[in-house]
Formats: C-alpha cells, sequence, structure tokens
C-alpha cells in the first residue's frame, strides 16, 4: 500500500527508532548491572581489608567471630581455592522478618598468629536491586518520553517541511493545458530543491504551453491555407462538368473527384472549426433557447432526408435556454442528430430528451468498432461509414469543454447514448 | 453587364471569369488593394465581386472606399471568414451579399443575378424559359398561364437551375443552395433528386416541356 510521504517518514522513523532505544534499554540495565557487581566488589573487599586489620589489631580475642550479615571469620576454613576470592550470591535468614535477604558474599583466607582463617564478608544486594530497578524504570519512563517527542516532533516537522511540494503539487494538478490560465509557482519556498523544483516545472510548463500554442495556432493556419487550393479545385471542377461533350466515362471520374473534393474540404472545415473553438475565437455568448433550436434542427433534418427516416420520439422541454455561443449550440445539435440518423439501422428509432439540464439523444445502431472512451478523439471513427470524418463527435466534445458542459457516451443492448449535461445557469 | 472580380487568388480569379464568359457579362479582374482603386475609381461596375484579404488592404475599406464616394455598384463579398461578426460588418458597410469560401461558382452566378435583378430589375421581376415563366414577386411559376404549385424548396431549386441555365449544376451546390453551409451535416444529397423528380413531375402535369437533364452522377442542368 503506498503510503504519503509523512507517513512513510514517519513509520520508518517509528520502528528505527523503536528498535534503537530498545536495544539501548538493554545495554544499559546490563551496563548498570556490571557496575552495580562492580561496585559490590568494592565494598566487599573493603570490608575484607578492615575486618582483617580489626582481627590483627584485637586483644583478648574480643571481637566476635560471627555478625549477621556482616562477617563470619573461620578458622581452618574448608572452601576450596576456587570458592576463594570470587564474590559468590547466597541468602541469610532473619529471624524478626521472617524472611530471607539476599547478599553478596566474598571468602578470603589470612594468617594470623600462625593460624588458618577464612574471612566471608557480607553486603546486602536489596539495595542494589532496588537501585537498579528505579534508575531503570526512570530511564525507560524517559526512553518512552522521547520516543513520543521525537516522533511526534518529527511527524510535524515533515509535514511543515513538504508543504510547499504538496503547494506545487496542488497546482500542477490543478493545471490544465488547453485553458489559458498561467501556473505561478513560488520562486522562493525556503527550501532549495523546492525551489528548483518549482524553477524546473514552471520552465517545463512554459516550453509545453508555447509548443501547444504553436501546434493550436499550425492547425488553424494550415486549414486557413488549405482552403484556398480547396476552393480552386472546386471551381475548376465546376468548369469542368460544365463542359460540352463529357463521356459517361470522364463524367464518374469527374463525380468521384468532386465528392473526394468535398469531403475534404468539409474535413478541412471541422478541423479549421476545431482550432477556432480552441483558440477560443467564439467569445460571442447570449441566451438561446435549446428547445426551439433542437425541434427546428430536427424538423430541417427530417425535410432534407431521403430514404427511411428512423422512427423518431421526442420530449423536448419548451424555452429551456442556455448561455452559449448560437452557432456552436448549432453545430454541436447538429451533429448529435445527425450521428443519430446516420449511425442507425433500418427500421431504428431515434429518442431525444430534453429535460432540466440534460440532452439526451439515442438511437439503435451497430456497436461502434471502438472502445467507448476513444469515441470523442479526433479521426477515431466507431463506423465503416466512409462519409464520416470522424470529426463530428470531436467537436461535440471540444464545445462541451469550452462550456464545462459534461458529455458521456453509453451502448447498451444495440442502443448508443449521448448525454449532454449542459452547466444550471 | 459589367463585372469586376477583386481577388488575389489568380486561379480562383481566372475560374470565376471563365464561369461568367458563358454569361455574355464583361468581366475584369483586380489582383490586389490598389488594382482594385484604380478600376473603381476609373470604370462604373454593375457588380463588384470583392474578396476581403487583399494584399495592401482590406477589400472592407476598399468598400467604403466606395460608398463614401457615392459609389452604387452592387457588390458581393467573398471571404474565408464565415463568423456572423463578419457578415454583419460586411452588410454594413454597404455590400449587397456575402458569400463564404469555398462557395459554389453557380452559387455565385445565382447571387450575381439576384442582385442585378434587384438593382436593375426596374420592375421586371420575371425570368423566363420557353414557356415557363418564374414572377419572382410572388415568387409563383407558370406554364404559359397556369401556375405550377410548387414548394418553397422546389422554388428555390427552380430558380436557382433557371440562373445557371445551360449548365451543369452539381447536386452539393444545390445542396448548400438549399440546406446552408449545414448541408455537410446530412448523410446523402439524395433528397437533391427527389426535389428535382417532384418539380419534374409538376411541371410535366401542366404541359411543360422535359427541360431538366440529368448529367450522369454529376448534377442537373436546364435546357433553354
Amino acid at each position: 500500500m503506498t503510503k504519503n510521504l509523512q507517513q512513510k517518514h514517519t513509520r520508518y522513523l517509528f520502528t528505527r527508532l523503536l528498535a534503537v532505544l530498545l536495544l539501548g534499554s538493554i545495554a544499559f540495565y546490563f551496563f548498570m548491572r556490571m557496575h552495580a557487581e562492580h561496585m559490590q566488589l568494592k565494598q566487599l573487599e573493603l570490608r575484607q581489608r578492615n575486618l582483617q586489620s580489626a582481627f590483627l589489631l584485637q586483644q583478648n580475642n574480643q571481637m566476635p567471630v560471627h555478625i549477621t550479615g556482616e562477617y563470619d571469620i573461620v578458622e581452618n576454613g574448608t572452601l576450596s581455592p576456587q570458592q576463594l576470592g570470587r564474590p559468590r550470591d547466597t541468602v541469610v535468614f532473619y529471624k524478626a522478618e521472617n524472611k530471607n535477604l539476599p547478599f553478596a558474599i566474598l571468602t578470603r583466607p589470612f594468617t594470623a598468629s600462625g593460624r588458618h582463617y577464612q574471612l566471608t564478608t557480607y553486603v546486602s544486594s536489596t539495595e542494589i536491586d532496588h537501585l537498579i530497578i528505579k534508575v531503570f524504570g526512570t530511564e525507560a519512563f524517559l526512553f518512552v518520553l522521547l520516543f513520543v517527542v521525537i516522533i511526534y516532533i518529527n511527524y510535524k516537522t515533515s509535514g511543515v517541511l513538504w508543504a510547499p511540494f504538496r503547494a506545487t503539487l496542488k497546482k500542477l494538478g490543478e493545471y490544465d493545458i488547453t485553458r489559458q490560465q498561467p501556473v505561478v509557482l513560488s520562486a522562493d519556498t525556503g527550501v532549495r530543491e523546492f525551489n528548483e523544483l518549482n524553477e524546473v516545472a514552471s520552465h517545463l510548463i512554459k516550453k509545453n504551453r508555447q509548443a501547444y500554442h504553436q501546434q493550436k495556432q499550425f492547425v488553424e493556419n494550415a486549414s486557413h491555407e488549405i482552403q484556398t487550393p480547396l476552393a480552386i479545385i472546386r471551381s475548376k471542377l465546376e468548369l469542368l462538368i460544365d463542359q460540352p461533350n463529357i463521356t459517361e466515362q470522364v463524367a464518374g471520374l469527374l463525380a468521384d473527384i468532386t465528392e473526394a473534393n468535398d469531403r475534404l474540404s468539409q474535413m478541412n472545415r471541422n478541423l479549421l472549426l476545431l482550432a477556432k473553438i480552441d483558440n477560443n475565437q467564439f467569445p460571442g455568448t447570449a441566451a438561446v433557447n435549446v428547445s426551439a433550436l433542437l425541434e427546428k434542427i430536427i424538423a430541417v433534418y427530417r425535410e432534407h432526408y431521403s430514404g427511411e427516416f428512423p422512427e423518431i420520439a421526442t420530449f423536448i422541454q419548451p424555452d429551456l435556454m442556455i448561455d452559449c455561443n448560437m452557432s456552436l449550440l448549432e453545430i454541436l445539435l447538429n451533429n448529435l442528430v445527425k450521428n443519430a440518423v446516420v449511425h442507425n439501422i433500418p427500421g431504428g428509432c431515434i429518442k431525444v430528451t430534453l429535460e432540466g439540464h440534460s440532452l439526451l439523444i439515442a438511437n439503435s445502431g451497430k456497436p461502434a468498432t471502438i472502445a467507448s472512451e476513444r469515441m470523442f478523439e479526433r479521426f477515431s471513427k466507431g463506423t465503416d461509414e466512409t462519409r464520416s470524418t470522424g470529426l463530428g463527435l470531436a467537436l461535440v466534445k471540444q464545445i462541451c469543454q469550452l462550456y464545462h458542459w459534461k458529455v458521456d457516451y453509453s451502448y447498451l443492448d444495440g442502443i448508443h447514448t449521448i448525454t449532454v449535461t449542459f452547466k444550471a445557469p | 453587364m459589367k463585372v469586376l472580380i477583386i481577388e488575389d487568388e489568380i486561379s480562383l480569379l481566372r475560374s470565376i471569369v471563365e464561369y461568367f464568359r458563358k454569361e455574355a457579362y464583361l468581366c475584369e479582374g483586380a489582383g490586389s488593394y490598389a488594382d482594385g482603386i484604380t478600376k473603381i475609381e476609373d470604370f462604373y461596375y454593375d457588380c463588384i465581386i470583392l474578396d476581403i484579404n487583399l494584399p495592401g488592404g482590406s477589400g472592407l475599406d476598399l468598400l467604403r472606399y466606395l460608398r463614401t464616394h457615392n459609389k452604387q455598384d452592387g457588390v458581393i463579398i467573398i471571404s474565408a471568414r464565415d463568423s456572423l461578426d463578419d457578415k454583419i460588418a460586411g452588410l454594413n458597410l454597404g455590400a449587397d451579399d456575402y458569400l463564404v469560401k469555398p462557395f459554389h461558382l453557380s452559387e455565385l452566378n445565382a447571387r450575381v443575378k439576384a442582385l442585378i435583378r434587384r438593382k436593375y430589375g426596374q420592375g421586371n421581376n420575371q425570368v423566363a424559359l420557353g414557356n415557363l415563366t418564374v414572377d419572382i414577386s410572388s415568387r409563383t411559376a407558370f406554364i404559359g398561364k397556369t401556375p405550377v404549385l410548387l414548394t418553397k424548396n422546389e422554388y428555390d431549386l427552380l430558380l436557382f437551375l433557371l440562373a445557371n441555365k445551360n449548365r451543369v449544376v452539381s447536386r452539393k451546390s444545390i445542396a448548400e443552395h438549399l440546406f446552408g453551409a449545414e448541408a455537410d451535416n446530412l448523410p446523402s444529397f439524395d433528397f437533391v433528386y427527389s426535389h428535382i423528380k417532384n418539380l419534374k413531375k409538376k411541371m410535366k402535369e401542366k404541359g411543360a416541356e422535359d427541360i431538366i437533364e440529368t448529367v450522369y452522377g454529376l448534377g442537373y442542368k436546364i435546357i433553354e
């Protein structure tokens, strides 16, 4: 699963810091234990020296040979040389408290007046154990506190540190090259890397915009330039077909050339139109009566359609007004109505519904030969129809984009449906 | 009838001149703004066909010059600019008609004839061919004295063919004449055929000669 940077950073720190602090605690405990034992040994040795001195200096043997929890002096002791000189652990029973208490003991041999003794000194382990527990507890508390605070500070810091990055990301995400609005990325974020990022991104956007603009301009200029030779060809063809004594064979050739030229003209005109919409050359908007326009287009279309017109069912809410350029709306509606008729099947039907702010045109037809999402691309034809320029739906899409209208296509059970949702005024 | 064509595309200019030769117009051509100005200063034309984008200046300036100098030559603008604003601007400056490029020569011819008829018809608002007469003001066709009841499309079609009599008029130009630029959106121009068929039938019923000819797959022709 992909986490965001802040989460990732925190998670990383969390696991590593936890491991380090745990290992640190364990090490701390052992070091403390070691030092405590060392200290106990020193105490035991100190007592050995003091008691030996006291034993040697005493008179009349009035010094006791045994004090519980303090020392033992045994003449001709039986401990092996391996046990001598090493601290050992033991417990001593205290009657008053009725329990065994832990002690560290050290036994060393010594000689006094020709006699051999073994002296065992005692140091209580209870206090040391308590101290270790208390110190370790304090340390554990500090570590937990450190852990929480470090994670928290880190979380907050990375949030602050990455803020310029997120701001840049948001702006880049909102950027749409087809619209003219510029993208301003802060040149001074306070972080050199982010400044560089913004600089690079700004440069990239600038270059892209230039390329896009040039391309748009190119399409428009090219279409414009192509228009003139097309017009010349058309005029020459008109002169040609008017020549006397044309044979049927020549007439056939001329008819084919004329048709191809007309198709080229139409395609070029649509391309020019697309470029013009792209270049925002349809600024004039007015409240247009979509209902009336749609009724008119359907009526005119039906009148001029020869052959079997599909059965058409219309539900058009009267006097629906929309703010837009009238010519563009006319192009949009014309294209949609045309598609519904042309891409129909013999004995097919069309359903037109204009209600609220949405227009739905559904028609029976063969399934498209291309994927639904490619339907609105330029020159992608969903049919084998040769007269189709492949630009009709691209125009529809372009017009919808211009006005932020929503357009959808779907195909289900032999019915093509196109829905246009006009933005509420 | 004198016609001046101001168009910088020489090939297109030649096409127009050649097309009009059959109409027995006196055609002159001008390829630039300066050339155009010289011609309109020196002569009077019944009709000027004017391109807007000209080397050395705009056709609209030329039109302005014409009207401010009180010259009443008829003007038809031919331009690649097809926006409504351009059309309105041209007509407001005193153009009589506006035709968007690329156009059919047959359409231009019909427009020129309509302009000349409007401007210089002097009450003679009739077009006649054999025993067929079309009265423009009442939009009625007669065979002899008998009126033929035509639909709007049939009437427009007949008048269009008459304007281009003895010429082959393509189906596409008829479609565009009847339907406007939106003819592009039609899946076929077969409807032209059905209009022609109906027109011929109605005229035959009233006893007209069969003057509308079909020219292979190219189009139709009305013959004298």
